[in-house]
């Protein structure tokens, strides 16, 4: 399973999200956000991990180096195979809160470049919310782009990548142990 | 002596609270005009197509407006605040600059090797000059003889001759440069390099790079206040200080989530920077580096260009 499926014709756009890659000229944003009935230590004992995204439910394995420090990079193999390479620019546990960005992806995989993306937990007693929000530019890096790679298509996927990667951390810290 | 230069002060803090913003917010389709002496937004403009570019004329009457997802040009009456004009363009139009003398307004078109000269009147593109890749800041020297153009992925910053409108010379700076400022006096330029996270300080006379300063991540413009430089860091939440005489980093300053355009005031008492992903524009005091306040405005704030009216002082009409 890839993080997101578009159409055949976008076969060809083989782009590769690289550090400030020539891009279209709408950067798109979005937040997601999910309340957890569980203490925020608790919920950051999943998601606090950079070398550990087995919480979003597209990723098989989490491979990388550098541990949690800045610059620390992680490669996400997902079902079926393909890869996205991703960069930790901030970390801080104290807040409960990091960013990273991703160097390499397909965007057969995930349609958008350029994208960075903070995660972070808030809460008192047993009650969090995880808030993940992404920037990022669309797939097709010139202007008037095929349906598949527009901004639309773009928040869409994210959306719907973030969607599942909530429920599925709320899933696991309100059913665990 | 000391108290005249007190009063003196005081008058031109006066004056300086006349300055509005035009602040193009992406996402919203739309431009937030601020009075920046009451900190509060007083109108709001519908643009379309995605506005990010913004230059307000030398003598504050006209606001121009690019859509890059539209392909357009909007002439905004700044006095009135509505639209006046909004010019059919072509490819990519994002970076955006006046002559001093009012007309005629350069537009970069970002996937385009080339600047457009758009006569407002006309409502024509009256020329294309050529530049590097992807030009995305546009700057006019003070002098109105020279046209600056960041051409981001040819690493490289376009000098035009605006009399013969021919390139004149290309200045290698750092990685993909995206925001060209220059100084009031016509003598430095300033461009935010993005992919190699620092500034290319270019002197204008001899035509080459006399310094380079490293700041955040993601620089996306430079503004300048009172000998000092402020780099706005889109990853970092910050905005970087220098000092453009010793090169020194003075401060790392925190904002909101992806500052982007940035300019002074009028006086050069405060710095203004858009934050995109906060949707509010962050206002700093150059003397103290400390924010003031934050003020908000619509979703997606780019203000991308000149940003600030000074408006007529209060002895105006």
């Amino acid at each position: 399973m890839k993080f997101h499926l578009v159409a055949a014709a976008a076969a060809l756009l083989v782009g590769f999200a690289g550090a400030a890659e020539a891009h279209g000229p709408t950067r798109q944003k979005t937040t997601q956000s999910i309340e957890i009935n569980a203490a925020p230590d608790k919920v950051w004992t999943v998601i606090g991990n950079f070398q550990d995204m087995s919480w979003l439910p597209p990723v098989e394995k989490t491979e990388g180096a550098g541990g949690n420090d800045k610059d620390a990079t992680r490669t996400l193999t997902l079902k079926g195979g393909a890869t996205v390479k991703e960069q930790l620019t901030k970390y801080d546990a104290d807040a409960k809160t990091y960013a990273y960005r991703i160097t390499e992806v397909d965007v057969k995989v995930l349609p958008v470049s350029n994208y960075s993306s903070h995660i972070s937990v808030k809460g008192e007693g047993d009650k969090s919310t995880v808030t993940w929000q992404g920037a990022f530019y669309r797939g097709f890096p010139n202007n008037d782009p095929p349906p598949e790679l527009s901004d639309e298509a773009a928040i869409k996927a994210v959306n719907e990548l973030y969607q599942a990667g909530l429920a599925s951390v709320k899933e696991k810290v309100e059913k665990g142990s | 002596m000391r108290a005249a230069l007190v009063a003196l002060s005081l008058v031109v803090a006066g004056a300086a609270c006349a300055d509005e913003a035009f602040v193009t917010n992406q996402t919203g389709d739309d431009l937030t005009v601020l009075d920046l002496a009451a900190g509060k937004a007083v109108a709001t403009i519908p643009i379309g197509g995605k506005p990010a570019g913004v230059a307000v004329s030398a003598d504050g009457a006209r606001v121009y407006v690019t859509s890059p997802e539209g392909k357009s040009l909007t002439v905004i009456d700044a006095a009135a605040r509505t639209v006046i004009d909004r010019i059919a363009l072509e490819g990519g139009p994002l970076g955006v600059s006046v002559h001093p003398s009012g007309t005629p307004v350069y537009v970069a078109d970002w996937y385009a090797k080339h600047v457009l000269v758009v006569d407002p009147a006309a409502r024509a593109v009256t020329a294309r000059v050529e530049v590097g890749a992807s030009p995305s800041g546009l700057a006019v020297t003070p002098d109105g003889a020279t046209l600056l153009s960041a051409d981001r992925d040819s690493d490289q910053v376009s000098l035009v001759d605006l009399r013969t409108l021919k390139r004149v010379a290309t200045i290698p700076v750092g990685q993909r440069p995206f925001g060209v400022t220059i100084d009031r006096d016509g003598r430095r330029a300033y461009t935010a390099n993005v992919a190699s996270n620092d500034v290319s300080v270019i002197d204008l006379a001899t035509q080459k790079v006399v310094g380079v300063v490293k700041v955040g991540e993601r620089p996306y413009v430079v503004g300048l206040a009172a000998g000092k430089a402020f780099v706005s860091n889109q990853y970092d939440e910050s905005v970087s200080v220098f000092d453009v005489s010793t090169l020194k980093t003075l401060a790392t300053i925190p904002v909101g989530e992806y500052p982007e355009g940035v300019e002074a005031s009028a006086d050069e008492t405060k710095i203004y920077v858009a934050n995109w992903f906060s949707n509010a524009v962050s206002v700093i005091d150059v003397a103290t580096l400390k924010v003031d306040r934050s003020l908000d405005v619509g979703d997606g704030p780019r203000a991308f260009g000149a940003f600030i009216r000074a408006t007529p002082a209060q002895a105006g009409p």
